[in-house]
Parts: structure tokens; C-alpha cells; sequence
């Protein structure tokens, strides 16, 4: 049953892939192609084209890193959080069909999400050894903080999941907060030019603790702060956990609606 | 081995889904119930074929989908022992823009076979489809019957423990039909369970060990495909004339129903004297008498008969409309109809006359009696010609010279 499963989701997420670029004669280079043009365009444009810098460095590229490593892992959470939402009725058809594990959907929206940011991640590496970065023990929590965020994702995906079969418009309200909350999460700005109220709020703000850290990590070389990605881990595991109990509770109507 | 125990499924009707949030949320009733399934219970052993029949909305595809797992009961429980596969709808999940043998890995991947395990397997599913020359080509290419085919075959190499085979299989062509068949026997022969859901009644009687009726979500009748399958015509006949009908069954198989405008009193056999016989030559002369009586003056009824063998096949059926033999009876009088055969062209074994007395050319419009199995009788070969099967063709038999 357990292997059945994985392998549902496996193959799930390996036609994710192959049916992005089924035909194409690259393949599945363009995996790789798209994320790399967009960090190219982030260091470039930002850096040498607008010339922003990053207030305290010189560094022509800082800004562009500082924003690619915040909008890389900002696409895996917010491309999870609305795939998910949409997943019920994007799988309909082998829904009502065959007997899907519904949870199993979600892990492969988020094991897809999670390939794709590791293809950008590990070209984001690349660029910071070329330009002669070193190395430090902060990158180690890349995968907690990332598994952290995913958490949320789903956390949040399954619950407008199970609710959006019953209320429609869930899936266009879910899109427009998408579009605010990156607007309010500093991904293409820092943090401090916003007037203090807006910092004030930002405490609530779960996502600004998660992009802080990318931040920490890759910008700064430092460590993310502790306390709050802790706090937070409870928070989305608990997320979790009730959205899970919510799906559990309304699944055969789920099935039923479908 | 499948076992449903007191399953039960009603459907709640929403004006909108959002009213089953409101419904959770302030407690109040928003819906109207439909009972697809009341506590249907049954068992399909191992090497078992299980027919299911119903009309429309029976229930038949919500017992299926709860069988293989999509919907969940609200009461009541399936156990399957392994896995469970079928042609629930043509080719569900294929991409039309892949490749067969891509399908082959998505759909195989959906009945929750490891990669691996697909490519075990890949050859002899692409030679079950014969369709090796496509198996590149993108779906889209397909015609439906090709779909069903590579559909078919998936489904059976996934190595279910049970299968269900439903109107989806009749899109093939009628020798991938009879492979799938013979695959199904095979399937059978090792131990699996079949579910088998059809509006043909003749299949149902061939390939059933039991058979299950459906009437509005309920268990009518479960057991020997023929029996259910006569209750089934009855309810057919019931539902076009709005009217009660009387329904009697006995333990031989017999039943018999209509409102009884006329009844039919007794059915014989009769050899060319008339004297009445349980046992008739093949090729031979023989006469059937059906014996009514009309209890209203009718200007126009038909007078049918159908000879079914012991498989409860029909082999032969006519009636007096399709014969032109317009009869009509006056209230209170007792008739005899016969049948004349001159020769009696079928081949050796045991059959059943089944006969009826309703209105223009089918008993789904009037029926006023119909009895099933109203009698047994045999039939012996003559000893002046020999031959096999159910029907005594008499070709000519010549040779000549080539050049």
C-alpha cells in the first residue's frame, strides 16, 4: 500500500516534468534554462543596469542575489500553496475514476515545487562559487528552513483545497492574496525602508521570517534567527494538522462534489 | 475475493456546494437526500464472476465506484483482497499528447505500479493491444477502440485481484472482444474475481456465476443469473405501464407477471398426433399449444413464444405480430394458440419455452402475462443425420473435379 502510494507520487511528479516540455527537443534542459535566465536577469538588471545597491554593501551583485534568493523559494511556496488549492480540480478527471489517495496529491505538488527550487538553488551555488563566495555552516539549514516553508504551504494548500470544493471563489481569492502577500514580504526590497507600522505588522507575517532566513544566509552569512522560524514551526505544524483533521472531515463530500 | 457488507451511500442534494460549509457551520438542514445504495451486501469469491443489472440509476455506477474506492460509503464496508482494476471510463488519466508507451507508465503509475514494475510488464502489455507499429505515436492518433485496448491491457497485466468490466469493454471490435474475453476467462482460471456490469442480459447469463439486481439503490434479488435476470425483465415491463403487475416466482425457476387481462393457463408440447410429450426429434415435426383465457375483450393482443437453452440463452423467439397473425379475444373465453413447426431445427439438449400474451410487438408496452420457463423439454438427435451446436442447418454436400 505504502509503495503503491510512493509510487503514485513519483510518477505524479515525473510527469510534471516530462509533460512541461513533452515534444520539445531540449527537454528536460529547459529545466534548467529557465531559472538560470531568470537569475541571470536578477543579477544583471538590478545590479548592473539600475545599479541598485544594497544598502551597508558595494557589491554590484548583492541586490540581485538578495532579490533571486528570495523570489526562488517565494515561487516554490506560493506556486505549492495555489497548485494545491487548484489540485482537487485539476485531478478531477482520475479522482472520480480511479481510487486516488487524495493526501498523496499534495506531497507530489510539493516534491515537484521542491525539484524545481533545488535546479535553482543549485545554479544560485554555482554563481555565488564563481563569483568566489565562501562557504559557510549556515547553508546547512537551507533544508529546514525550505521544509519549514513547505509545511506552511501545504498547510495552508490543503485547507483552500478542501474548502475551495465547496466555495468556488476560494481559488481566486487565494491568487489575489498571493499577489499581496508578496508585496508585503521585503523579497524586492529591504525591510527597513517600510514606515513602522508596516515593520510593526511584518511580525505577523510568517513568511517574513522564512525569507529573512534565504537572506541570512545567502547575503549575509549568517545564521537565520532562531527564535521565530521555532515558533513557527510549531505554528505551521499545528496548520497542518487542523487543515489534515478539516480534509479528513470532509472528504467524502469531497469525493461526492467532485 | 471481494466482500461488501451493508453498504449504504446516500447522495446529499445541494442547491449549491457552498451549503454543505453553511450546513457545518450553523446546523441547519440545507439538503434533500437521494439514497443511491441501501444496504446492499455480497460476496464475489475467488475465480467468481459477479454480474450486476439494474436499470438507469439504479445504482450500478455508484456500487462500482464505491467498489473500486473513489467514493466512500456511509455506512458498510469493502474489503478487497489485492487490487482492483477495470475499464471504469475509457483510457482515464491517459495524456492525449503521449505516447502509448508513456500511458503506459502514467496509467500504470496511477494503479500505483512502481516504474519498474511497468517495465516488467511493457512487453506484454504492448503485444496483448497489437499496437506496436503506434506504440510511439502520440494517443491523439487513436481511435477509441485503440484506447480501449491499451486501457484493457493495463489493466489486466497490473495483476488485480479483482477486475470490473463494465459497457466500456463493447467499444473494441468483435476480435479484440473475444481476446479480452479469453484473457478474462484466463484471469478467472488463476483465481480472480470478476464484477461485471452490463445492459446486455445475454452476456449476463453466459459469463455469471451470480448475479445481482439493483432497484433503486436496493437489493432485489441476488443469486443465479437467470432467475435475476427474468425479475429484471419484469421490472422493465412494470416500468412502462405504470400499472401494479402481479408478480408470482417459484422455486423451479418459473415466474411469471402482467396485470392479467389474460392469463395463459398452461403451455404443451405436442408431437405431430398432439399428444403432448416432454422430449422432441430434432428436424422433427412439433407443435406448441398455449392455452389462455381473456378476461376483457381486446381487439388486437400478441401471442409469443421464446425457446431459450439451458444456458438461458434465447435461440429462438417470434410472436404472433411478427408473424402477421393478427388475434383477438373476447372477454370471458378461453383460446388455444398453437405453433406449428414443421421442422423443429435445433440441435440436441435441454431448453425452456418462455411465453407471453401482450400488446403490439413487446411486452414493454402492455403486458398482460409473461411466464419465464413456463416449460421444460428436450430435444434428442435424430438417427438419420448428425451434426453439432444448437441450430440443425441441412447444407448439401457435392465435390467436383478442379479444372
Amino acid at each position: 500500500m505504502v509503495s503503491s502510494r510512493i509510487s503514485f507520487i513519483l510518477e505524479m511528479t515525473r510527469r510534471d516534468f516530462v509533460e512541461r516540455f513533452a515534444g520539445s527537443i531540449l527537454g528536460s534542459l529547459w529545466a534548467f534554462i529557465f531559472p538560470l535566465v531568470n537569475l541571470l536577469v536578477y543579477l544583471i538588471v538590478f545590479g548592473k543596469i539600475i545599479g541598485a545597491r544594497l544598502p551597508g554593501t558595494s557589491d554590484m551583485y548583492a541586490y540581485g542575489i538578495y532579490i533571486a534568493v528570495g523570489i526562488i523559494p517565494w515561487g516554490s511556496f506560493s506556486n505549492t500553496v495555489t497548485r494545491s488549492t487548484n489540485i482537487f480540480s485539476d485531478k478531477k478527471n482520475i479522482i472520480t475514476k480511479l481510487n486516488t489517495p487524495l493526501p498523496s496529491l499534495f506531497v507530489h505538488v510539493s516534491l515537484s515545487e521542491a525539484l524545481t527550487f533545488i535546479i535553482s538553488i543549485t545554479l544560485m551555488f554555482i554563481i555565488l562559487a564563481l563569483k568566489g563566495a565562501s562557504f559557510h555552516c549556515g547553508y546547512f539549514l537551507l533544508p529546514f528552513v525550505f521544509y519549514l516553508q513547505q509545511i506552511l504551504a501545504i498547510g495552508i494548500g490543503l485547507l483552500t483545497a478542501s474548502l475551495s470544493v465547496f466555495i468556488t471563489d476560494i481559488r481566486q481569492l487565494v491568487s489575489v492574496v498571493m499577489q499581496l502577500w508578496f508585496w508585503f514580504t521585503p523579497i524586492i526590497y529591504v525591510v527597513d525602508i517600510l514606515p513602522d507600522f508596516a515593520q510593526k505588522l511584518m511580525v505577523l507575517n510568517p513568511m517574513f521570517y522564512i525569507v529573512d532566513g534565504y537572506h541570512n544566509i545567502f547575503v549575509y552569512g549568517a545564521y537565520p534567527v532562531f527564535k521565530p522560524l521555532i515558533i513557527l514551526t510549531v505554528i505551521s505544524h499545528l496548520l497542518l494538522a487542523f487543515s489534515y483533521m478539516t480534509f479528513r472531515y470532509l472528504e467524502k463530500d469531497i469525493r461526492d462534489f467532485l | 475475493m471481494i466482500s461488501a457488507q451493508n453498504i449504504s451511500k446516500t447522495f446529499k442534494l445541494y442547491q449549491s456546494p457552498s451549503d454543505r460549509l453553511k450546513e457545518i457551520i450553523f446546523r441547519r438542514c440545507y439538503h434533500k437526500e437521494y439514497h443511491a445504495l441501501q444496504n446492499i451486501s455480497f460476496e464475489v469469491g475467488e475465480g467468481e464472476t459477479f454480474g450486476i443489472v439494474g436499470q438507469n440509476g439504479a445504482g450500478k455506477s455508484t456500487l462500482l465506484k464505491i467498489l473500486t474506492g473513489v467514493l466512500i460509503p456511509d455506512r458498510g464496508q469493502v474489503t478487497v483482497d489485492g487490487r482492483i482494476t477495470g475499464l471504469l471510463e475509457l483510457g482515464t488519466g491517459f495524456n492525449n499528447e503521449f505516447s502509448g508507451k508513456e500511458n503506459i507508465f502514467l496509467n500504470g503509475g496511477y494503479l500505483g505500479l512502481s516504474h519498474s514494475e511497468v517495465e516488467k510488464r511493457l512487453e506484454r502489455i504492448v503485444e496483448f493491444t497489437e499496437l506496436a507499429d503506434f506504440i510511439d505515436e502520440p494517443i491523439k492518433t487513436y481511435s477509441s477502440g485503440m484506447i480501449m485496448r491499451l486501457a484493457f491491457s493495463i489493466a489486466i497485466h497490473a495483476d488485480p485481484s479483482a477486475f470490473v468490466i463494465d459497457e466500456a469493454l463493447s467499444v473494441g471490435d468483435a476480435y479484440f472482444q473475444q481476446k479480452c474475453m479469453r484473457k478474462i476467462k484466463e484471469f478467472k482460471d488463476s483465481g480472480g474475481s470478476i464484477v461485471f456490469v452490463s445492459h446486455s442480459m445475454n452476456a449476463v447469463k453466459v459469463l455469471c456465476d451470480r448475479a445481482m439486481l439493483l432497484l433503486d439503490g436496493a437489493c432485489v434479488e441476488i443469486g443465479d443469473p437467470e432467475p435475476v435476470i427474468n425479475t429484471y425483465n419484469y421490472l422493465v415491463a412494470k416500468r412502462t405501464k405504470g400499472e401494479e403487475l402481479k408478480f408470482h416466482a417459484s422455486d423451479t425457476g418459473e415466474s411469471s407477471y402482467g396485470n392479467e387481462k389474460i392469463t395463459i393457463n398452461g403451455v404443451q408440447l405436442l408431437d405431430e398426433q398432439g399428444n403432448s410429450v416432454a422430449v422432441a426429434q430434432s428436424g422433427g415435426p412439433v407443435q406448441v399449444k398455449i392455452n389462455l383465457t381473456a378476461h376483457e375483450t381486446i381487439a388486437e393482443i400478441t401471442v409469443g413464444i421464446a425457446i431459450r437453452d439451458k444456458f438461458g440463452q434465447d435461440i429462438f423467439g417470434t410472436n404472433s405480430f411478427y408473424l402477421n397473425c393478427p388475434i383477438s379475444v373476447e372477454e370471458a373465453k378461453s383460446y388455444s394458440v398453437l405453433y406449428r413447426f414443421d421442422e423443429f431445427n435445433i440441435g440436441a439438449g435441454k431448453y425452456s419455452i418462455t411465453v407471453a400474451a401482450h400488446s403490439e410487438h413487446e411486452h414493454t408496452n402492455e403486458c398482460y402475462n409473461w411466464i419465464d420457463k413456463s416449460l421444460a423439454f428436450e430435444v434428442v438427435q435424430s438417427g438419420d443425420y448428425s451434426f453439432i451446436g444448437l441450430s440443425r442447418l441441412t447444407p448439401h454436400l457435392s465435390i467436383e473435379d478442379m479444372e
